[in-house]
């Protein structure tokens, strides 16, 4: 038991690790705010689920809080990206390169 | 009296995860801090229905295995578009009509297409039309549709 648990734990911190580095490589890499919201906010909660399940199986955090964190981190991080994005296309910051608009018909290509 | 006595009872399971304790005079205290809790908030009246309460808690068991399955399959996706060195990204906005009649129901949706693969929520009209901002629009528009008329059944089973 302890073993699986210690393998678990090592998986979780090692993918957890992995999605948050590739999360801000994204926030880097992608060309605009919505692109890059779609890194931190799904790829970032993502990473920090997995450091979660690491923590509450390997740390004496429990599986309670960790599960709790975990649903609230669920539900908190698609409603940041919204708020951002919505705040961004208020401000008039627009895509870059977008295939189609329907929010602005007259300016897709 | 019946969702008073639900609220009091998922509060201090609530209670009882932060703590992680299940001695007595824990589950006393959550119990009464529920109440604490529920005495400050404003009451609401809704009605139950018995019958339809099977096949909501059948359907809150699959809508959140749909989300964890999505938030997965979503960072996984995210994660080759970010690594792949030419960046396969095809960026546009396209209008999907909730399908929801209650604000719940339409809040709760656009919570699910935020975090379902390679989809954001920017704006949400009087209509219910959510402005979805897709990574992806290649094969977008069929699999957005599908998904979504997926999550509405669920809903409209949770919230009739």
């Amino acid at each position: 038991m302890e073993t699986i648990l210690q393998l678990l734990a090592l998986t979780a911190v090692i993918a957890g690790t992995f999605f948050s580095v590739v999360g801000m490589l994204g926030f880097v890499r992608l060309p605009d705010v919505y692109t890059r919201l779609h890194a931190t906010g799904k790829v970032g909660v993502f990473g920090v689920v997995l450091l979660l399940v690491a923590a509450a199986a390997w740390t004496p955090l429990g599986w309670g809080r960790a599960i709790l964190l975990i649903i609230l981190l669920m539900v908190a991080g698609p409603v940041t990206s919204h708020a951002l994005a919505s705040a961004a296309f208020r401000i008039g910051l627009h895509m870059k390169q977008p295939v189609r608009d329907d929010l602005r018909p007259d300016k897709a290509p | 009296m019946v969702s008073y006595v639900r609220a009091v009872l998922l509060l201090t399971l609530v209670y009882l995860a932060l703590t992680s304790n299940l001695q007595a005079s824990n589950i006393v205290v959550g119990v009464l801090l529920a109440v604490g809790v529920l005495a400050l908030l404003r009451p609401q009246r809704r009605v139950t229905d018995w019958r339809a309460a099977g096949t909501a808690v059948v359907a809150v068991l699959r809508y959140i295995f749909v989300l964890a399955h999505d938030m997965v399959v979503s960072g996984m996706q995210v994660a080759r578009i970010v690594l792949d060195p030419k960046l396969p990204i095809q960026p546009g906005i396209i209008a999907i009509p909730s399908g929801c009649q209650s604000e719940l129901g339409t809040a709760l949706s656009a919570h699910a297409i935020t975090l379902a693969p390679g989809e954001m929520v920017v704006e949400i009209d009087d209509d219910g039309v959510m402005y979805t901002h897709v990574l992806d629009m290649a094969h977008a528009e069929t699999a957005v549709a599908e998904a979504q008329e997926l999550r509405v059944a669920l809903l409209n089973k949770i919230f009739p």
